[in-house]
């Protein structure tokens, strides 16, 4: 099996066995769900599909990034705290074959997690909607295509951030990507309710397109991460 | 072949240098052990064999090669124990060996056998599936040893292995080790303070002070290189020991002395034995015998520390 499965296959099941941050990803799934979807009911009646399709790009996007947030933390964070990354960087996996191996363990249950809002959002929405309401096809193709890519590129790019710097500049990302969060939480809210665009094919095909560039760009990135820079920054 | 040569190697970070013209051998199927106080380097060296950080200069080559990133195959014939156990505390022992198999490529033919057997070694067949967090130190260590082992590596890295084991647990640990060495021709380089486990265990060693190593031999050489002799004093009772020890190392005398119960280890000056002997007879002392002994390789190990330093 490939090596780098092996990783992911590992770091997936630690993720869904550490039931507190399992339940955490799916409380604030649940929280931005019941507090969010039921907007619509303020909506004008031709405005009540694009406020819905909004809320689904901008929520299942921004929740499936905060899980990959919670989740990296212990996955690389916590490995690199404890020094287990010493052992595991001893294995003949390459680094860049962790790193990938780790990234995909976190970007799937973070993706689960995603996906969980998305159920829960439609679900609620059409409690409140006089008629049933669907995701439009731009807005299924950014749940299954964007989302996951843009889980992805958070996932990278923290893992790279915490192999590479310090604890003391780790805690410090921490904090401030907790904070950024939670701002564009609430600045996607502000955008839903004044039902501000509607979500189309040209824009989800634009933001695939800079996922993948991104991706590309951080798997790129680690090029510049080494043993000896991640051995040097464990204490 | 050897499994370890290292030729001139420098390290240091920010220009401030850790080790300074390293050199050793290692040879295959040998227990080395690599002795040295807190700071003065160990770690750093073994971090470097295994290719954790990079030498400043200088030559480093384990079975041949040089551990860098791309060789992934040298990697897969190295077992290491450092500090941490590199467990994880989440999963049961069983799942942790078994992670560490698959990432070694152990066949799956093999993989429950050798866990069965490595379990078993570590006392912990009866907790298999108990979470490792919840494992005392000891057990931790002694599953960390068993890790390190689940893909038959050729060479050996252990840093401390035995630290945190009560006195039983010690001791299978050092009998595995020389085992591994004679029976499966494993090579074994071992990173500790224990003096004892060292002579126990090591047929060579060296010894590390300031990030420059002092002495590098056998172990029957490094005792043998304090090139004053040495005598052991027996007792007739333990009651004579302290005013033995008060006249050996009076000032105008000042011998380097052990006391181990009603034996006193003596390194001589100048002088031979029997002054040494009539000195005590005169002063009322009753001695049951005296021979000529060894110092011990605790004794040689503070000798070298002591010169060390004066040296600076």
């Amino acid at each position: 099996m490939n090596k780098i499965l092996i990783v992911s296959e590992k770091e997936i099941n630690g993720i869904i066995r550490t039931r507190s941050q399992m339940l955490v990803g799916i409380f604030f799934a649940l929280w931005f769900s019941v507090m969010t979807a039921p907007v619509i009911m303020t909506a004008e009646e031709s405005l009540v599909f694009d406020q819905f399709n909004n809320l689904l790009f901008y929520f299942v996007l921004m929740l499936g990034i905060f899980a990959a947030y919670l989740f990296s933390g212990k996955v690389f964070f916590n490995e690199k705290r404890e020094g287990i990354i010493e052992t595991l960087l001893c294995t003949p996996l390459s680094l860049r074959q962790i790193w990938a191996g780790k990234v995909l363990g976190v970007t799937i249950p973070a993706y689960l997690i995603a996906l969980l809002a998305a159920a829960l959002i439609t679900v609620i929405a059409n409690i409140f909607a006089t008629t049933m309401l669907l995701p439009s096809p731009a807005v299924l193709l950014h749940i299954f295509l964007v989302v996951p890519a843009f889980i992805a590129v958070a996932v990278g790019l923290l893992g790279f951030g915490h192999l590479l710097l310090g604890m003391r500049e780790n805690q410090i990302m921490n904090i401030s990507i907790f904070v950024a969060i939670f701002f564009a939480l609430s600045l996607a809210n502000k955008n839903v309710i004044s039902g501000g665009h509607v979500v189309s094919g040209v824009m989800v095909g634009a933001m695939l397109i800079m996922a993948v560039l991104l991706l590309a760009l951080i798997s790129y990135l680690t090029r510049y991460l080494s043993k000896e820079r991640i051995v040097t920054t464990i204490s | 072949m050897n499994a370890v040569e290292i030729q001139g190697m420098t390290k240091s970070f920010n220009e401030v240098p850790v080790l300074d013209e390293i050199s050793f051998k290692v040879r295959k199927g040998e227990i080395f052990g690599y002795l040295g106080p807190n700071g003065s380097g160990k770690t750093t060296t073994m971090r470097i064999m295994l290719g954790l950080l990079k030498p400043t200069s200088g030559k480093v080559l384990i079975n041949g090669k040089e551990p860098d990133d791309s060789n992934s195959d040298l990697r897969s014939r190295i077992g290491v124990l450092l500090e941490n156990n590199g467990l994880y505390e989440r999963l049961s022992a069983y799942q942790n060996l078994l992670y560490y198999a698959r990432l070694y490529g152990v066949p799956e033919s093999d993989r429950v056998e050798k866990i069965e057997r490595l379990l078993e070694f570590a006392g912990l067949s009866d907790r298999r599936n108990e979470k490792t967090g919840r494992f005392s130190t000891g057990m931790k260590r002694k599953l960390g040893l068993a890790r390190a082992m689940i893909h038959d590596p050729e060479i050996l890295f252990l840093d401390e292995p035995t630290s945190g084991l009560d006195p039983e647990s010690r001791m299978i640990v050092r009998d595995l080790i020389l085992r591994l060495s004679e029976d499966e021709g494993m090579t074994v380089f071992l990173n500790t303070h224990d003096l004892s486990e060292v002579e126990k265990v090591c047929s060579n060693a060296a010894i590390l002070e300031g990030g420059r190593i002092r002495a590098c031999d056998t172990i029957v050489g490094l005792r043998k290189s304090h090139d004053k002799p040495v005598i052991e004093i027996t007792l007739v009772d333990t009651g004579y020991a302290e005013r033995t020890l008060d006249l050996l190392t009076s000032q105008d005398r000042a011998y380097d002395c052990e006391r181990d119960d009603r034996r006193v280890t003596v390194t001589l000056n100048d002088e031979s034995p029997s002054t040494v002997l009539a000195m005590l007879v005169t002063n009322g002392i009753a001695v049951e015998e005296v021979k000529n002994a060894t110092k011990s390789l605790e004794a040689v190990y503070l000798d070298i520390m002591k010169q060390g330093r004066e040296d600076e």
